[in-house]
């Protein structure tokens, strides 16, 4: 059996909590308002007349306690000494600050695999399969590939790094010349591929690219 | 056992009849078997709106003796898996139930072997409507956002809270309880359900005890139809949160129905308006509806008739 809504204490009266800030309360006075005023077709027919007036005032004095930052204090020992109300949720002063759905972290972590420079460098110095590869005139799709997997990276990590679209590296890998995209373009893309993997000269490796590329494309 | 949706609402041409068959429609095409009964005695008018406009058989055939099961009088509407017991053609008393008859139709409804039963229920708070609104304790009210619906849809309810009070007592034990309320709480208190409740919390504590076990078994609903643009949406919550807060009665808000002038139309070409206008709002709100009453959660639970 809930309790009769005259024993109700004013918080419960305008269906707030006790650390309520004055917008809640304000807007919880005008929702109740609406409920109960003469004209409302909510409570139509609920309450006699009287009735209605007793909970009409209640609704007021609970609003013209609440939101009056010293009546509110002295309602609130009032509602501790009855023991209605704990110590502990009286503390209302802390503002409230929005809380955010999503946990978006903002840190690159990604990238620590691929910025460890100096293992790279170390690798490429050590391969004899690089060595060999940048030894050669021609540098094609396929030696980047075996490059990259010599060195242990995934196309995705190169992807995330280099912002450079999967598909657009893929056919740069597999030499789809009719899928490259443009030159001026494919240029760009091979400079960040060839930084991401520390290979150096990077001026040098990505004309001797696009020769190659401009060869195979005159197939 | 099936489950049993009683829709009821204070007023007449809110929309109950409209509204059952609708979900009724709803819910058989969701493959349930689904039964639909014409519960307003004397002013039925369900089969037109399921398409049967002369049903062979009806509820009176069960009243008259005339058939000994209640199963015997369904008759298959032209929509898979929804069944009708109409009450069309009825004799013209039967709008006055007597009593035996009135708990014979009660336990033949409770033991009828379909996936869902709606009840379609009179205007009115006669006894006959309470008591078939109290057989399940899903029943949906219906109310159009008007003063007039409103102030019946709130008689209804109080009806049935006192109703609900008025099984647990005996006539000698009600009317002192009667007496002990006025002299509580003054003239005319004693057909406030809440006032009665305190008493009875006084004087009948094992009694009382019981009441809140069936009260918070309860699952009401409450559906606001015909609802028009300008019309406040936030009534239904308004009007539930009261109830909880100054009758102690949960009844859970289950949505707007929009109006639509194109009922009226559907109505008078005598088609399922879910099948001639299924864009409209109206057709929207009615599967939004739909949706959370096809689907119940808990356990049905069933008023002993012994």
């Amino acid at each position: 059996m809930p309790k009769d809504f005259t024993q109700l204490n004013y918080y419960e009266v305008l269906d707030i909590k006790p650390d309520a800030v004055a917008f809640e309360i304000r807007h919880a006075y005008n929702a109740a308002l609406q409920v109960y005023q003469p004209g409302s077709l909510a409570s139509y027919s609920f309450f006699p007349e009287d009735e209605r007036q007793d909970i009409l005032s209640l609704v007021e004095t609970a609003y013209r306690t609440l939101i009056s930052d010293q009546a509110r204090k002295d309602y609130n020992e009032e509602l501790i000494r009855r023991g209605e109300l704990d110590v502990r949720k009286e503390a209302t002063s802390t503002a409230k600050k929005p809380v955010s759905i999503f946990n978006i972290s903002r840190n690159p972590v990604a990238k620590v695999a691929l910025t460890n420079n100096e293992t790279l460098k170390n690798k490429i110095n050590q391969s004899q399969l690089i060595g060999d590869i940048l030894a050669q005139n021609e540098l094609c799709g396929a030696d980047l590939k075996k490059i990259r997997t010599e060195l242990g990276v995934l196309i995705e990590q190169i992807a995330q790094e280099t912002k450079i679209r999967h598909d657009h590296l893929r056919s740069m890998e597999e030499d789809h010349v009719a899928r490259l995209p443009a030159a001026v373009f494919l240029k760009g893309f091979v400079k960040s591929y060839l930084k991401c993997l520390c290979l150096e000269p990077v001026e040098a490796l990505s004309t001797r690219y696009m020769d190659t590329v401009a060869r195979l494309s005159q197939k | 056992m099936a489950y049993i949706w009683p829709i009821g609402g204070g007023k007449g041409g809110s929309g109950k009849s409209f509204l059952t068959s609708s979900l009724g429609r709803l819910s058989a095409r969701l493959g349930k078997r689904t039964l639909v009964i014409d519960l307003d005695l004397g002013a039925a008018n369900l089969h037109t709106l399921v398409g049967v406009p002369y049903p062979k058989k009806g509820f009176s055939d069960f009243i008259r003796k005339k058939t000994f099961r209640l199963e015997d009088t369904v008759v298959e509407t032209p929509f898979e898996n929804l069944f009708l017991i109409s009450g069309a053609h009825d004799n013209f008393d039967v709008a006055n139930l007597p009593y035996e008859q009135k708990i014979k139709t009660l336990r033949a409804i409770m033991k009828l072997d379909y996936d869902s039963v709606l009840l379609d229920l009179g205007a009115g708070t006669s006894f006959n409507t309470l008591d078939f609104f109290l057989i399940s304790q899903h029943g949906i009210f219906i109310t159009t956002p008007e003063p007039t619906s409103i102030e019946n849809v709130y008689r209804l309810i109080r009806s049935i809270y006192f109703r609900r009070i008025r099984y647990c007592f005996n006539v000698t034990d009600f009317k002192a309880l009667e007496d002990e309320v006025v002299i509580q709480f003054g003239d005319g208190s004693f057909n406030k359900p809440e006032c009665m409740i305190k008493v009875i919390a006084d004087v009948y504590p094992e009694k009382y005890e019981q009441l809140q076990d069936a009260f918070s078994a309860f699952r009401f609903k409450l559906i606001i139809n015909q609802v028009r643009k300008h019309d406040n949406a936030a009534l239904g919550m308004q009007m539930s949160r009261m109830l909880e807060k100054h009758l102690g009665l949960h009844i859970e808000f289950a949505g707007n129905v929009a109006y639509d002038d194109h009922v009226h139309d559907a109505i008078c070409q005598r088609v399922s308006f879910l099948d001639r206008y299924p864009c409209t709002r109206t057709a929207c709100d009615l599967h939004e509806v739909g949706k959370q009453i096809v689907q119940p959660g808990g356990q049905q639970l069933m008023f002993r008739y012994l």
